[in-house]
């Protein structure tokens, strides 16, 4: 796309109107402005699409395996070892990373905070689209998967975890469909709907703190139905809610950073002056808010171990691996996210924000996966397993990225609004 | 009262087929019982037992079986208190005692009495196989099912053996630990 | 893009979000304690009286029409089958199994049956979030395939291991587990398949109370043969089936960490966050708005008394 657009003034599209005075239509809009050979001719000139098809070349064939011959066939699900990837990664990995569009959403809307404007609109698609993919994911480890919506609608179990899950994830995936709304109709050219949407953005963005809290910690306390099941190291009947709440908060901001990131370096013929700009100013706040996060999540950590009496599982191997966790996965970026804000570097920032973006996978993953039946066997996941897992990611990110490169989230539309 | 001993008796032998009572007494003793008794009133899976009783009177004492129904002199501390006096039953069979429709709604009922102290007797299939199985493994006796039985079609197909065991391919019954 | 927003509106916006998210999570933090019905039966396991003859393995198989199994119920070599260094266990083919403990210092080798345990306060129930499980007020434990969804949550939940799913099916998959044989038996007040087919009685089917009683009788009468617990009399707050054993029950692989108290007491510390989150946020972050946006507000009212001026 640098190409064309040093080529062509009036693409990247920012407008509905075209230099020569005519409307681009929505089909010109959706080809980037482009004729279809050339957008295919830089489609496959970036690498990163054949590693796409590549991913999707075997793990398609592995998701219609998956649908025709069952669970069975492509995971190491096993009656001992009920979740794996799919949701250990899919839905506990996913729904944390995705957590920034709520904490974006409170900031601008409800603390008036201008100052990150430029990436809200990024922060609510990574959260919309973090909970989509996280939906999907369960589709496809749901045994199921046609009844979705028995929990909403035909048999309700109010009183379990999950339900809470379910109802908030489905509520929540609604509010962020309007917080992202905005976007689609500037782009579209229909400015009655933004409106509709704009006078309920702040009921809105408050449903989304309350949906958030609730449902972040929800996937917490999923696992205090398995008190002897998981390490108790990675186990708190008390404080479990508290914890996952906790590091989604991190997990979101910093997803927002490496996502910004990846905008910036390999897609800045899309982003606006604006967002180029204030990028390093708003990375270096988030920093800022992922250091505080991470020191509560820390200490909350602690206070979790101090408060069930188990110093001395500290002393074994698992407790070793804990701590090598809460080491890479949380104090290391926290100090990097600390000095990075401290000596005003963006970049150190957004190195920290990698390495916790890993670390709360990890955590997610220990919790699952790992640390789960700690006194049985440890379970491999099949190759098939994480081969889906990585196709369907792969969508997540090419689904994302196609929406980066059309709707105005990383640049402002200059066309009526 | 003789003869409705006699009557009790023979009913309760009916799983015995040689039946002879020669005299009746508060006592008796190992040469009153019947050579040999056919325990097959229960018979569904397994066929009955040809029960040789001469030959275990010969190892074994009377109570070691029949506990305090024969009359002879109660040492279990825990039946002495009640048992100590009551002598010779009118019956010494096991299925007069012991219900052959254990755990059916109408033998759960009686336990609804407060009062009673025998909530706990065994069914009739148990207080054999209680009784034949707990001396067999301590004295050494058979004690595999087919050491005593025979099994009958009916059994070979709740086992899924003999003429009913599964081919060699058949049944997916990895489950919990599959490992692929 | 102009953030501030009228009074009006924000209390329409805040007071429709909250009305919303109440209505739907009313009732999820209503999970009262529970613990049992009255009459509930269950089943007296009696370790020292199983010889491991796999009765009960068979009769439950053919009562609950499972699949042929790979090898004869008369066959005793799956006594040695193990897989991930574990003897045998549930699966979508067998809802009971018997596995054989060697215990040092024993003569013979205890056999321990398990199934579903028909909990009083069930895990599997309380994490079901389509109602797929009921407790039936004879004690047993059943499942609802027809509105599961195949989450699987209730095989995370239990401390039993004991629900399987069927994963090898991809058009009909459904938890498989032990139903107390409620369908065919129990509620008509008959004993399981299993505890009929057993020659020993070493399972006594009758009233979970009565059952207590029973096995306290059985320590009574027989001094120094049966450890001094009833498992299951407590564990995960009382279960309907349950055991008693002539060695500690952790060598005959019963798990002898579980809680006392019902695994649904370990969510509810969370499940009690619920109202106060639903109740207290919206005020609180509403005015936290209005806190952090006052000075927008004052300037845009006095711009509107000038412009009306």
């Amino acid at each position: 796309m640098r190409f064309f657009s040093h080529q062509r003034p009036e693409i990247p599209i920012v407008d509905h109107i075209k230099p020569d005075g005519s409307q681009w239509t929505i089909k010109e809009k959706l080809w980037l402005g482009l004729s279809s050979g050339d957008y295919f001719k830089q489609f496959f000139r970036n690498p990163v699409n054949w590693l796409m098809i590549a991913i999707f070349v075997i793990g398609v064939p592995l998701i219609a395996q998956r649908y025709i011959y069952g669970l069975d066939a492509v995971t190491h699900g096993s009656d001992d070892y009920p979740w794996g990837l799919f949701l250990g990664f899919g839905l506990f990995g996913m729904v944390p990373l995705s957590a920034s569009g709520f904490m974006l959403g409170t900031t601008c809307e409800l603390f008036g905070r201008k100052d990150f404007h430029p990436i809200e609109r990024l922060a609510l698609l990574n959260g919309l689209l973090g909970y989509f993919f996280a939906v999907l994911f369960l589709e496809v480890d749901l045994g199921m998967w046609w009844r979705l919506p028995y929990p909403m609608f035909v048999s309700l179990g109010p009183a379990a975890v999950l339900f809470l899950v379910a109802w908030h994830v489905a509520t929540y995936l609604s509010v962020q469909i309007a917080e992202v709304l905005p976007a689609f109709f500037e782009w579209i050219g229909w400015l009655k709907g933004k409106r509709v949407i704009r006078k309920m953005v702040l009921g809105l963005t408050i449903a989304g703190i309350i949906l958030s809290t609730l449902h972040q910690g929800a996937l917490g306390a999923l696992f205090t139905y398995a008190p002897g099941k998981v390490h108790p190291l990675w186990f708190s009947s008390n404080f479990q809610w508290i914890h996952f709440f906790c590091s989604s908060i991190f997990a979101g901001l910093s997803m927002v950073i490496v996502s910004s990131t990846l905008i910036r370096n390999f897609a800045g013929w899309r982003c606006d002056d604006h967002f180029k700009n204030s990028l390093d100013d708003i990375t270096v706040k988030l920093g800022k808010g992922c250091s505080l996060a991470m020191i509560t999540y820390l200490v909350i950590k602690i206070v979790a171990v101090a408060h069930d009496q188990e110093w001395d599982y500290l002393l074994t191997g698992w407790g070793s691996y804990y701590m090598l966790e809460l080491g890479i996965g949380v104090i290391l970026p926290m100090f990097m996210f600390a000095f990075g804000v401290r000596n005003n570097s963006a970049g150190l920032v957004r190195f920290a924000a990698w390495i916790a973006v890993f670390g709360i996978i990890w955590n997610r993953l220990n919790t699952a996966l790992v640390c789960f039946n700690w006194q049985l066997y440890q379970e491999i996941p099949h190759w098939k397993e994480v081969w889906i897992t990585i196709t369907i990611y792969s969508l997540y990110f090419l689904t994302y990225r196609f929406i980066v490169y059309r709707l105005p989230i990383v640049y402002e539309w200059k066309g009526e609004k | 009262m003789c003869t409705r001993k006699m009557y009790h008796l023979t009913m309760a032998m009916a799983v015995g087929s040689m039946l002879f009572w020669p005299q009746a007494g508060w006592s008796m003793d190992a040469a009153d019982a019947p050579e040999t008794v056919e325990i097959n009133s229960l018979s569904k899976s397994y066929g009955g037992v040809h029960f040789d009783h001469a030959m275990h009177t010969g190892i074994a004492s009377c109570e070691q079986c029949h506990h305090h129904t024969t009359g002879a002199e109660v040492t279990n501390s825990n039946c002495i208190r009640c048992h100590a006096k009551t002598g010779e039953e009118d019956s010494v069979s096991c299925k007069d005692c012991h219900s052959s429709d254990r755990f059916s709604k109408k033998d759960l009922l009686k336990l609804e009495d407060p009062k009673l102290y025998h909530i706990d007797k065994p069914g009739l299939k148990a207080a054999y196989h209680l009784n034949c199985v707990g001396c067999h493994q301590k004295a050494g006796g058979p004690t595999g099912c087919q050491d005593c039985h025979t099994i009958t079609e009916a059994g070979e197909k709740m086992f899924q053996t003999g003429k009913f065991a599964p081919a060699p391919t058949a049944g997916s019954g990895h489950g919990g630990h599959s490992s692929h | 893009m102009k953030t501030t927003v009228s009074r009006r509106n924000f209390i329409k916006g805040g007071l429709a979000g909250t009305v919303a998210v109440t209505a739907l999570k009313e009732s999820s933090s209503q999970a009262a304690t529970f613990e049992g019905y009255p009459d509930g039966m269950g089943v007296l396991v009696d370790l020292t009286r199983c010889v491991g003859c796999r009765s009960c393995e068979a009769a439950c198989n053919q009562e609950q029409k499972l699949p042929p199994p790979e090898k004869p119920f008369d066959d005793f070599s799956v006594f040695d089958e193990m897989m991930h260094g574990q003897k045998r266990r549930t699966d979508e083919t067998h809802y009971t199994v018997v596995n054989r403990y060697d215990v040092p210092g024993l003569e013979h080798p205890l056999f321990r049956k398990i199934q579903c345990n028909h909990c009083q306060e069930p895990a599997c129930l309380t994490s079901c979030f389509v109602n797929a499980y009921t407790k039936t007020p004879e004690g047993a434990v059943i499942y609802n395939p027809n509105v599961c969804v195949g989450c699987r949550t209730c095989m995370i939940a239990c401390p039993f291991y004991i629900p399987t799913f069927k994963y090898s099916s991809a058009f009909n998959p459904r938890i498989m587990k032990c139903i107390f044989c409620y369908d065919t038996r129990l509620k008509d007040g008959k004993p399981p398949a299993c505890v009929e087919a057993c020659p020993q009685e070493a399972l006594t089917f009758g009233k979970r109370n009565d059952l207590i009683k029973i096995g306290r009788q059985r320590m009574v009468e027989t001094p120094g043969k049966y450890e001094d617990h009833i498992y299951g009399e407590h564990e995960v707050g009382g279960t309907a089936w349950m055991y008693l054993s002539s060695v500690p029950f952790d060598k005959v692989g019963l798990d002898t960490h579980l809680p006392k108290e019902p695994i649904l007491n370990f969510v509810k510390d969370f499940l009690g966050i619920v109202p106060m989150v639903l109740t207290i946020w919206p005020a609180l972050f509403a005015g936290f708005h209005l806190l952090a946006t006052r000075k927008d507000w004052l300037k845009n009212k006095n711009d509107d008394a000038h412009e009306e001026e």
